[in-house]
Order: structure tokens, then C-alpha cells, then sequence
């Protein structure tokens, strides 16, 4: 874990030899901090000066994912494989890139090259899964929209799955303790994080409704909110419920407010037991 | 050190149309650091509620990977409410439901970097 100690001894020790390559630690200890403005001139200048030192690009580009600049993160990448080819993180990454942008065989192709290199951990087994599946549903989504995936019918996990038109859209119901009821959140990762998100969120039902009732605003419609790499959108559900949606940072949020609403509207038919 | 630190931020934001009240919260307690408020208006209980939704926003987007959370906005047929973040600090906006948000949005992401550099965010270099 680095500390602003860390930095700070760092940043001196880049300030007294401009020309070190410790802008790398730097920028990943900033990067960890959330500091990605600072990280990225930090990095970006080093590299002016370093332009083929490989761990300088695979930072850039890992700032990048965290700005939501996935164009420049592939980018950066694709520079490492230049320079080291076979490079195990830079194929990771760029796999994570192409399944986020939906082009699920180009991220097929890039974490199968990581796994051949035998060094499969499992976040990287978990990811080449989610691949694999998710370039099968999306050859399987139907084409209307009033029907659920063939064979899905009766699993909640897959309630929004035909409401939600790409990959990296993904939607959830929580009952007003934070627990799934239906639909899945899936990290970048490929894991599913619905009961850590759900956790968190627990309480945002009655947080919202006592500050619009404390100014008078009314019973609470909708909270977004934006990160730097995605747009989450949510409405209240039926019995003080949740519904939760995130999309990427690239969908217009009006967009985000029709799926919205058409969630609202399947959780809604879900709970009074009509699907 | 001036007496109100977060003056011009909090002038800029409330000489917006339709905008009711803008608050510097505490993330971590939900007290207010300063605001500027319509007569009438209550500041801490909505305060201490805009930081705690900011909060469990922040929280969540960590725990699903998604970065630091930019914006937030809560909507109502009465009104809205909109807050950024700034280290641990958070800028909230109540305003009525005719507002121009997307105004209140750049003002508000404009905002930060000032919210950081008075709030005490550490220059590292």
C-alpha cells in the first residue's frame, strides 16, 4: 500500500534527477491514490523523456482505463506488445479493452494469449469465462424484445438481459436491505459484484427519501451518478426496493434514462409476478 | 485565511436561475463547511443526507471498480439535488425542478479543482 509518504519521498526523488525512471512508482502510487490528473502528466512527462521504457506505457495505459480513455489505453498497449511482445499484462489489458467496446473475440484472442503463457491466475481464468460467455449471449440475444434469453426464462440473474443492448450495460435489483433480487453487476473483471455493490448502496432508499422529503422535493424519481468510467442510474422499486443500472461513460444520458425506465418497468412486471 | 473561503464557488453556483441553496459538505461527517442558503432554509439536515448519498455513490462505484465518482444528481418533481466531490469534501446543489443541469454540471465539475486546492489537497509537485 503506498502513503502519501511514499509519494512524497518519490516526487523529491524525481525532483533532484528529472531524468529517473522512478516517475513509474510515482505515477502508480498516485494512480492508487486517485490522483489520475497528476498521474498522467507524471507519466506522460517521463515517458518524453523514456519514450520505449515498457512499464512507462503499460502505466499510461492503466491510467487511462481509470480516466475511461479506453482509445488511449489500447494504444498505450499495443505500444507495449510493440516493444515487448507476448507482454502478460498488456494483453490482459487490451483484452479488458476490446470486451468493454463489445468486441468480445478480439478479448478472447488476448486473454487466451495471456492464459498460453501459464501464468493463469484466477482473475484472468474468471475474465476468459465471462468472455466466452458473453460473446455466446450476445449471439444469442433475441431479437424481440418482449421475450427473455431461450433457457433463461425462470433465473433471475438474466432479468434485464434483453432490456440492456450492450455488453458493458448491466442491471440489478436489490431488495431495501441491499441483497440481489434479480439481474447480475459485472466488474470489468468479469466477476459479478452485485452483493458488494448492494451492500454499499444499502440505505440509498432512505437516504434519498428523507432529504427530498426534508425540502419538500417530493418522493425521489432517479439518482446518477458518473465516474470515470461509468454512468450508474437508479430508481426506487417496488417495497422500498432498487434498481441499479450502469452503463458506460460513452452512453448519452438520455439514453441511460430510457433504460432506466424500461428496467423500472420489467422489475416492476417481475415483482407483480407477471413474467 | 479568509472568513469564507468557498465564497466565489458557492456565489457562482447560487447566481445560477432556479438554483435554491449550495453547500460545502464534510464527506466524512456531514457537517457543513460553509453555505449559502435561501431564507428558511435548513442547511445541516440536508447537508448531513447530500454527503451520506454521496458517500454510499463513492463507495459503491469503488466496490464495482468504476473509479472516483465526477457527478451526482437526485431527482425529484420538486427539485434536485446535485453534488461533486473534492477530497473530503463534497459541493451540493439544491435547485428546482426548471433548472438548466447541465449548467449546474459544468459549474459544479469546474468547481473541483478550487473545492481541492482551498480544501487542502496536498501539491506533490
Amino acid at each position: 500500500m503506498q502513503t502519501a509518504d511514499d509519494v512524497r519521498r518519490l516526487s523529491d526523488e524525481l525532483a533532484r534527477d528529472p531524468g529517473s525512471r522512478v516517475f513509474v512508482p510515482l505515477g502508480e502510487a498516485l494512480r492508487r491514490q486517485g490522483q489520475l490528473d497528476l498521474a498522467l502528466k507524471v507519466t506522460v512527462r517521463g515517458l518524453e523523456r523514456h519514450p520505449h521504457f515498457v512499464d512507462g506505457h503499460d502505466l499510461l495505459a492503466r491510467i487511462s482505463v481509470d480516466r475511461g480513455d479506453l482509445e488511449r489505453a489500447f494504444d498505450e498497449w499495443d505500444m507495449v506488445l510493440r516493444l515487448s511482445p507476448g507482454h502478460l499484462s498488456a494483453q490482459k489489458g487490451m483484452g479488458f479493452v476490446c470486451y468493454q467496446q463489445g468486441r468480445f473475440s478480439e478479448a478472447e484472442k488476448y486473454l487466451a494469449g495471456a492464459a498460453e503463457q501459464g501464468d493463469v491466475d484466477e482473475q484472468l481464468a474468471a475474465a476468459l469465462v465471462h468472455v466466452r460467455d458473453a460473446r455466446r449471449e450476445a449471439a444469442a440475444i433475441p431479437r424481440d424484445p418482449s421475450r427473455l434469453p431461450a433457457g433463461t426464462a425462470h433465473d433471475p440473474r438474466f432479468l434485464f438481459s434483453d432490456v440492456l443492448v450492450e455488453a458493458e450495460q448491466t442491471a440489478l435489483l436489490l431488495d431495501r436491505d441491499g441483497l440481489v433480487l434479480a439481474g447480475a453487476y459485472v466488474a470489468w473483471d468479469g466477476r459479478d459484484v452485485g452483493q458488494e455493490v448492494g451492500a454499499e448502496l444499502s440505505g440509498v432508499t432512505d437516504a434519498a427519501r428523507r432529504a427530498t422529503r426534508h425540502l419538500s422535493l417530493g418522493e425521489w424519481t432517479s439518482i446518477v451518478f458518473e465516474t470515470e468510467v461509468a454512468v450508474v442510474a437508479m430508481a426506487p422499486a417496488a417495497s422500498d426496493g432498487l434498481l441499479v443500472l450502469a452503463t458506460s461513460r460513452t452512453t448519452p444520458l438520455g439514453l441511460v434514462r430510457r433504460l432506466l425506465d424500461r428496467c423500472t418497468d420489467r422489475a416492476r412486471k417481475w415483482m407483480g409476478g407477471r413474467i | 485565511m479568509s472568513a469564507r473561503p468557498f465564497a466565489s464557488i458557492l456565489d457562482s453556483l447560487t447566481r445560477q436561475r432556479w438554483v435554491t441553496a449550495a453547500l460545502v459538505v464534510s464527506e466524512r461527517d456531514g457537517i457543513v463547511v460553509e453555505s449559502n442558503l435561501q431564507i428558511g432554509q435548513s442547511g445541516d439536515k440536508v447537508a448531513a443526507l447530500a454527503a451520506s448519498l454521496y458517500r454510499k455513490a463513492r463507495l459503491s462505484a469503488k466496490a464495482a471498480g468504476m473509479g472516483a465518482v465526477a457527478f451526482m444528481q437526485l431527482e425529484a418533481p420538486g427539485g434536485r439535488i446535485c453534488a461533486v466531490g473534492g477530497g473530503d469534501l463534497v459541493l451540493v446543489v439544491v435547485a428546482e425542478p426548471a433548472v438548466n443541469v447541465g449548467l449546474v454540471r459544468v459549474e459544479l465539475l469546474r468547481a473541483v479543482s478550487e473545492l481541492l486546492a482551498i480544501g487542502g489537497s496536498e501539491e506533490l509537485l
